[in-house]
């Protein structure tokens, strides 16, 4: 039971990085539109946030420094302020959006209006990034997110056509209500959303948090190669029940009521209830995972003392400033913007921000004044290098496709 | 003067080298207690005026203390902080350099502590919570 | 003088040809001892040719992993050097001058370089 906790940081930073409330919504959208044909993305996505993400967490492990802090050493403070400004900006946008999907799933399940949920959902935030320890929040939030199973078990539920929807995936095309441009930029959206940024700093950061010495770089790793692949997994079943149900049926995807649809259908209230549960449980991992990721980035940057492991007095500027940031969160969703609208452009601009974030920490799982003997094997740097020229693809093609496009409408 | 020539080796030093950019700036610094300060945001040398020829035979400057804070604007974007306005951690408080630069001193004996000390002391001392150890 | 202002400035010879910009400045732990660390000494600056952005260091360590980026970045520091301080002949607002009978010197860390 230990071993299976000890999972748990693995599990938390998938769950905030692949169905967060903007993976939700964008991956059933990705379902009723294209089917199953960009579940290779997700694939290659996975692949992906496992290289980045155990490379970070071992570099955290065998040197104490959590990913911020080697983009700072290692890119100097001008490009540094500028990777922290973009990071620091996409991910006050995501704590945002989850701030709000905190509340969509609070009205899902009580049919009370949702602004009157989000002074709810940003008081539990903070109270659990004051005061709650680490490991409970993670073993937690992590335990109740894989409460998003449910999606996979309706679709067995809902008995699909197996060979129609493996032909999807294996033989990907175009449908003919797409177009190819829109196609790519649902591809690179994909890829964004599966390789997010605050993934790793909070992978990292938690690493450090837990305490992570070079013994535990076999955990690091177990945490990695179950946390990811599950991700993508719950983000592929998101996808096929919208393939299966709303995507004959013509279905826009425009909320999150739609999302669920396929899970009522396939299982009943049971299953409604699960996936409400599920998905309460996703957007607060997200949020807290967000939300520390803020206070992780300009700690770490600034040199700040930052980290839950410190009572709060001994992190003082690590807390305030989440504090603010929640506040800000607060401040714009009052104004009524939609929460699912603001992801779906963090994520594309996150795919822009990855390479100066991806590079650094390459570099430093490669010198052997961090790493010690654990540096980074052959094999492992070509498949690293081989991801940086993808990172660095989907960076350059993302504003044009954004804006040919129009965001993906 | 041997402009395309090989380079001569290396002169013999007589004890380690740090170079300033790749060892000493925007690396973190630590207290005595492993407590992260702040990070090396510049470098502060005496014995070396701007602008003054340098007298052959002159002894080399030395490294009186990392600097941070408001210096790290002006290092990125020009200008100089006034030298009274500097914060300074004096060369004679470090203790190791590494991946990090570990001070022999504690934090809060610092200049470089006082923003932390004062956010704590006058807002997050405040909140309800915030002497909570989490262990 | 806060050595912030000395990097990325232009270096010129003695004859004012511009020889690059300074990447670093060297400093040696060999002066006065003190109860932690002895005193720092500025024992030279290093100059490149091409580019002040030295930010990743392969040019003088011997990191050679991931080896795409080492050949990209060494490309990116040809002709680097070292001059020692005795060569450098005033440090101004905005310059670097040298003596005019300069020496360069290898770049690369001495073996009892660095951290840790």
């Amino acid at each position: 039971m230990k071993k299976l906790l000890g999972l748990a940081l693995g599990v938390l930073t998938a769950i905030g990085g692949f169905v967060d409330i903007g993976d939700l919504v964008t991956n059933a959208v990705v379902g009723s539109r294209f089917g199953l044909s960009l579940v290779w993305v997700v694939l290659v996505g996975v692949v992906g946030i496992c290289l980045f993400a155990n490379m970070s967490g071992r570099v955290a492990a065998a040197s104490g420094r959590a990913t911020f802090e080697v983009i700072r050493e290692r890119l100097g403070a001008r490009a540094g302020l500028a990777n922290l400004g973009a990071s620091f900006i996409i991910n006050l946008m995501t704590v945002t959006a989850e701030l709000g999907g905190i509340a969509l799933a609070l009205q899902l399940a009580s049919s009370v209006q949702y602004l009157l949920w989000i002074p709810v959902a940003v008081v539990a935030v903070w109270i659990v990034i004051w005061r709650v320890r680490f490991a409970i929040m993670e073993n937690v939030a992590g335990l109740l997110g894989l409460c998003l199973v449910v999606f996979a078990v309706a679709l067995f539920l809902l008995k699909p056509d197996w060979a129609n929807l493996a032909g999807q995936a294996l033989a990907p095309a175009v449908p003919g209500s797409e177009t190819g441009a829109g196609y790519w930029y649902y591809a690179v959206a994909l890829f964004g959303a599966a390789m997010t940024p605050y993934e790793v700093f909070f992978f990292s950061s938690g690493a450090v948090e837990e305490g992570w010495s070079v013994k535990d770089l076999g955990q690091a790793r177990s945490n990695v190669l179950v946390g990811f692949p599950l991700g993508g997994l719950l983000s592929v079943s998101i996808a096929a029940c919208a393939a299966v149900v709303l995507l004959p049926a013509g279905v826009a995807v425009t909320s999150l009521s739609q999302v669920v649809l396929p899970v009522a259908e396939g299982g009943g209230k049971l299953a409604l209830a699960f996936v409400i549960v599920g998905i309460l449980a996703a957007t607060f991992g997200a949020a807290l995972e967000t939300t520390l990721s803020s206070g992780y980035t300009l700690a770490q940057f600034f040199g700040w003392s930052w980290g839950k492991f410190r009572r709060p007095v001994q992190a003082a500027r690590f807390h305030l400033s989440m504090i603010l940031c929640l506040v800000v969160g607060v401040g714009v969703l009052a104004t009524g913007v939609d929460p699912v609208l603001v992801t779906e452009y963090s994520v594309v601009f996150s795919a822009i921000a990855l390479p100066l974030t991806y590079l650094p920490v390459l570099i430093v799982a490669n010198d052997p004044q961090y790493m010690g003997h654990h540096v980074n094997k052959r094999p492992v740097n070509v498949l690293a290098m081989i991801y940086l020229v993808i990172i660095l693809a989907a960076s350059v093609a993302a504003i044009p496709l954004m804006i040919i496009t129009g965001a993906g409408s | 003067m041997n402009p395309d020539g090989p380079l001569s080796p290396h002169p013999p030093v007589a004890g380690r080298v740090l170079d300033a950019q790749l060892h000493l700036l925007d690396r973190q610094v630590l207290d005595a207690d492993g407590v992260p300060v702040t990070t090396a945001d510049d470098i502060e040398i005496d014995g070396l005026e701007a602008g003054v020829p340098i007298p052959p035979g002159a002894p080399a400057p030395s490294l009186t203390a990392l600097l941070t804070g408001p210096v790290l604007g002006t290092r990125i974007f020009g200008g100089r902080p006034p030298s009274s306005r500097l914060i300074r951690i004096l060369w004679k408080d470090v203790a190791d350099v590494g991946i990090v630069i570990s001070l022999g001193v504690r934090g809060g004996s610092l200049d470089a502590d006082w923003v932390e000390r004062w956010v704590r002391d006058k807002i997050i001392a405040r909140i309800p919570g915030g002497r909570h150890d989490p262990r | 003088m806060i050595l912030g202002d000395v990097l990325g400035t232009p270096v010129h010879d003695g004859d004012g040809n511009r020889l690059g910009r300074v990447a670093d400045a060297r400093f040696v732990i060999d002066g006065a001892p003190g109860q932690l660390m002895a005193g720092a000494r500025l024992f030279g600056l290093v100059v490149s040719p091409h580019s002040a952005a030295s930010f990743l260091g392969y040019e003088r360590t011997g990191l050679t992993q991931p080896w795409p980026l080492a050949r990209i970045l060494r490309w990116r520091h040809r002709g680097s050097f070292l001059v020692q301080w005795h060569d450098i002949a005033m440090i101004g607002p905005d310059s670097v001058a040298l003596r005019a009978d300069f020496t360069r010197y290898d770049p690369a860390l001495p073996k009892r370089a660095g951290g840790g």
